[in-house]
């Protein structure tokens, strides 16, 4: 039996996120996505179990700045691109400054430094998975992908999807079908929260 | 990316293992290298109690005693090991290769390329990319790359 | 066949003399009846004449009765008395007469009886006159009484008789025109159907004697067939037999013996003795046929192997079938077929096309290894290679990087030219699955590979709607691929590159000067560019294997790319052929069958 899911990454966030706090303290607040204010009260061993808890469900308490910083511009990318239907018409970049207060220079310098990658590779990468998804589940054909994810021709985004996996999408579509046939029980998630 | 990666590689070739040695030791990634020689000395060593699991597995296809298919097959089967993202590492890249090897839970497709610079680069992306997997929250299922 | 022509006819002979017997006894009895009643007639002509005579003697005689009276009565000499004496007699004698002949018509016996009573009354008045006569004196008045009485009764008498002969003579009549009608129609029938009985005669006879033409001829034919049959059989290798289910006889023809190795004739054919020259292995099949044969209407066809007189053995295949005909008459007729040479000329021939597959299959098997071992060591070569030049420690002079970037460039073309060779032997693989594909799909493939290339070119692609056919996909996609490639490589720097895909249905005999299949339909799909072209001349053999047009490094390519085209086209039972035009563009024409 094959399960296809949707759910809303926010909700099941927060409900884990508090779930865990609530066994150590009761003086937190969530401040934004991703973002968590503790009363200092707290002890550094406490924290240490509250990591070691959290990492199990795969929450990463990111400590320095530019992490953070980095996660940030992750996080700005991956809403951009999944969360809402349609591209903002603005460039990706000035877009990325203007949400984190950062100039765009600076922000693409801490991000190749810390992940040996670029934004535009990043964005490209996340662009190409928000396909692959359309293509999976939505079973959109790729003029409608291309024209969804903003891309200029069917041409450019072949391109783009060739390049980033090596495959073409028909032999990429056709591989995940047939997968999905030998496993049996796909485990597809479609963290699609609208 | 501050963590140690680790690395896996399953190849009967000498060279072949000294060309990959050599690229990741000029790659800047931290990166612990373990290397085993056939197919049969890959899977005792995985299934060895007190290893550390690799962030992903170099598999060679043609090798004797087991090939590389046949270790893929096994490592799908076994739970534990199923979520270890797997790169096939091979002379030959037939387009029925590549398929079969995808269809049967590979993640990635290296033909082998032929020159150093290259092969620097391709491993680069992979180790990357993979890394993405794990750190970006993608979709592990639909990771496919073919270089 | 004129069996059937004669058969009818012989029935309908036979209808034709049961038509002729029936008449000449309708005749006969005619005939028969005809004098029956002309017999009857002269009877009955006879029969009124005496009557007649008889009434007219019986007047007669009482008239002289009366007249030998009167005289006597005149004269009263008794010599009168004489007449009167002897017509008493006579006129009961000529009564008993009439009475016999009249017995038979009950009108004339009561006129008769009348007229009897009436004579008697008459002698008897005769007699009483008589008497008074002879009284003397005798009684004037009362014999003037009694002969006016007997004249009146005499009167009376005498009209009886004319009745009486009267009633004859009509009888007579009636008689006669009861005859005459009856044989008036009797000559003209008579006649009438001796003609015909003459002219069904004559037909009969010339009938017969064309249906007798007919058999001799049909026998003549019947024995040339019979002949050339036989004659057929000794050459064609093949005989015939009968079985006739009813009664279990079994004939064979004259080369069923030569087939089993006798001479013609030489035993008397059983099911039993054919059974014995069965190989012992096939006889189960023998059995089982002829299950079937007697059980069903079925025709039949096997195979099976016989041992001759000789004891050689050889492979005969029997075919028969079931004949009915409407006297139910039921009959197997076969056909035997000796196939020793072909049998033996077919396990030749599949033993040489094992032999040819294997062949193929080692080809196959060897170009693919070869080409796939021989990467191995090049790329090692190239690495090491790679790793020399880049290397920042070592003290490359400028001859050793330049003989370096040489070899590096030789090995990369070796590269190509395995890879290419490997893909060209995978074209030529054994395997060829055919599925229903549509070949639109195929082409978008096509272009998602090509995708990079098209966008660095800015080709535009323009293409028909293709059909669904049934095709090898990945053969296929491949041939657009290195069509389309082939296409976007050699366009023209300045000019926008477009490649037009056009497809048109059309049937074998449009395209006379390919070796198409003139009854069938074909799909004739063409990619036209408007890149560099080429001399038409060289449109044969841009498809040879390692052929190529451009010496220029350019250019380059391994004339592998074609080849795979052609090679894939042909797997299709297809044809590909090229136009060019130096500086206009190229067409590659694809006919594809349904």
């Amino acid at each position: 039996m094959k399960l296809f899911l949707k759910f809303d990454l926010n909700t099941a966030y927060k409900k884990i996120l508090q779930e865990q706090l609530d066994k150590h303290t009761s003086d937190y607040a969530l401040v934004s996505f991703g973002e968590v204010d503790i009363n200092d009260s707290v002890s550094s061993e406490q924290l240490k179990e509250l990591y070691a808890q959290l990492s199990s469900y795969g929450f990463e308490v990111v400590e320095s700045n530019k992490s953070i910083l980095i996660q940030k511009i992750k996080d700005t990318i991956v809403e951009m691109i999944f969360m809402e239907d349609d591209l903002p018409a603005t460039k990706i970049s000035s877009y990325l400054a203007n949400k984190l207060n950062h100039s765009y220079g600076y922000l693409a310098n801490v991000f190749s430094e810390v992940t040996y990658t670029t934004i535009e590779n990043f964005i490209i990468l996340q662009r190409i998975e928000r396909a692959k998804q359309l293509l999976i589940t939505n079973q959109l054909t790729l003029t409608e992908i291309a024209w969804k994810l903003s891309y200029s021709s069917v041409a450019h985004l072949s391109t783009q999807f060739k390049n980033t996996t090596g495959l073409t999408p028909t032999v990429f579509q056709r591989i995940i079908n047939k997968r999905r046939k030998v496993f049996g029980e796909g485990k597809t998630e479609e963290p699609d929260a609208e | 990316m501050n963590e140690v990666i680790h690395i896996l590689l399953a190849d009967d070739d000498e060279d072949d293992r000294l060309f990959f040695k050599d690229a990741f030791k000029e790659i800047k990634v931290k990166t612990v290298v373990h290397i085993v020689n056939d197919g049969v000395e890959l899977m005792n060593h995985l299934l060895k109690e007190d290893i550390t699991l690799p962030h992903i597995l170099f598999l060679d296809l043609n090798m004797p005693r087991k090939s590389g298919i046949e270790c893929l097959t096994e490592i799908k089967k076994i739970p534990h090991l199923k979520e270890i993202p797997i790169s096939i590492y091979s002379t030959s890249a037939s387009d029925e290769d590549i398929e079969e090897t995808f269809v049967k839970g590979a993640n990635v497709y290296i033909k082998k390329p032929s020159d150093f610079s290259t092969l620097k680069k391709i491993l680069t992306q992979v180790i990357t990319v993979n890394w993405q997997y794990h750190t970006s929250g993608l979709n592990r299922d639909t990771f496919l790359l073919s270089i | 066949m004129n069996f059937r022509k004669i058969f009818s006819s012989s029935v309908f002979l036979k209808s034709i003399f049961i038509i002729s017997i029936s008449i000449l006894i309708f005749i006969s009895s005619i005939s028969y009846k005809h004098s029956v009643s002309l017999n009857d007639s002269s009877k009955w002509l006879t029969h009124s004449y005496k009557v007649h005579l008889e009434l007219e003697q019986l007047i007669t005689n009482l008239k002289s009765a009366e007249s030998g009276q009167h005289g006597f009565i005149i004269t009263q000499d008794t010599v009168f008395l004489t007449p009167y004496n002897t017509a008493k007699k006579e006129i009961n004698i000529s009564f008993s007469n009439l009475k016999k002949i009249l017995a038979d018509n009950k009108k004339q016996v009561s006129n008769l009886d009348f007229l009897n009573s009436l004579t008697t009354s008459r002698l008897k008045l005769l007699e009483l006159a008589l008497n008074l006569s002879s009284e003397k004196p005798f009684n004037k008045v009362l014999l003037g009484e009694t002969m006016l009485l007997g004249n009146e009764v005499m009167l009376k008498i005498d009209k009886r008789v004319d009745q009486m002969i009267d009633l004859e003579m009509q009888y007579l009549k009636e008689r006669r025109a009861k005859y005459e009608n009856e044989i008036s129609f009797t000559p003209i029938g008579t006649l009438f159907i001796l003609l015909f009985s003459l002219l069904v005669f004559i037909f009969s006879y010339y009938k017969m004697n064309k249906d007798l033409l007919n058999l001799t001829k049909s026998n003549k034919e019947l024995l040339i067939k019979t002949e050339s049959f036989n004659h057929a059989e000794e050459i064609g290798g093949f005989s015939s037999w009968q079985w006739d289910l009813k009664t279990n006889k079994l004939i064979y023809s004259k080369n069923n013996y030569k087939l089993l190795g006798y001479e013609p004739e030489a035993f008397m054919p059983t099911l039993e003795n054919f059974f014995d020259l069965i190989h012992p292995d096939d006889k189960d099949i023998i059995l089982e046929n002829r299950k079937k044969i007697l059980n069903t209407n079925l025709s039949t066809n096997i195979n099976f192997r016989i041992i001759r007189k000789d004891g050689s053995i050889r492979h005969w295949v029997s075919m028969s079938k079931l004949l009915i005909d409407s006297n139910s008459l039921k009959i197997r007729i076969g056909i035997n077929r000796d196939i020793t040479e072909q049998y033996l000329n077919n396990i030749a021939l599949e033993e040489k096309n094992i032999a040819l597959e294997r062949g193929n299959k080692e080809l196959a098997t060897f170009n693919h290894a070869a080409s796939h071992d021989l990467q191995e060591p090049l790329r090692k070569i190239q690495i090491f290679i790679s790793r020399i030049v880049e290397s920042k420690t070592s003290n490359l002079s400028e001859t050793d990087t330049e003989y370096f970037a040489r070899i590096q460039s030789a090995a990369n073309r070796m590269r190509v030219l395995i890879d290419d060779l490997l893909l060209f032997s995978r074209t030529n693989k054994a395997e060829k699955v055919f599925e229903k594909t549509d070949l639109n799909i195929l082409l978008e493939n096509a272009t998602q590979e090509l995708a990079q290339v098209i966008e660095e070119k800015n080709a535009v692609l323009e293409a028909a709607e293709l059909p669904k056919l049934n095709v090898i996909p990945f053969q296929i996609q491949q041939l657009f691929i290195n069509l389309i490639g082939n296409s976007l490589k050699y366009s023209k720097k300045d000019i926008t590159p477009v490649i037009k895909i056009n497809c048109k249905k059309i049937m074998g005999w449009d395209e006379p000067t390919l070796k198409l299949d003139a009854a069938k339909i074909y799909y004739k799909i063409s990619v036209k560019d408007n890149g560099l072209g080429f001399e038409q001349q060289y449109a044969e053999s841009i498809f040879t294997l390692f052929q190529r047009l451009h010496q220029d490094s350019e250019y380059s390519g391994t004339g592998i790319g074609l080849s795979i085209c052609k090679k894939i086209v042909e797997n299709h039972n297809g044809f590909i052929s090229a136009e060019g035009k130096p500086g206009k563009g190229a067409t590659f024409n694809i006919w594809l069958p349904v």
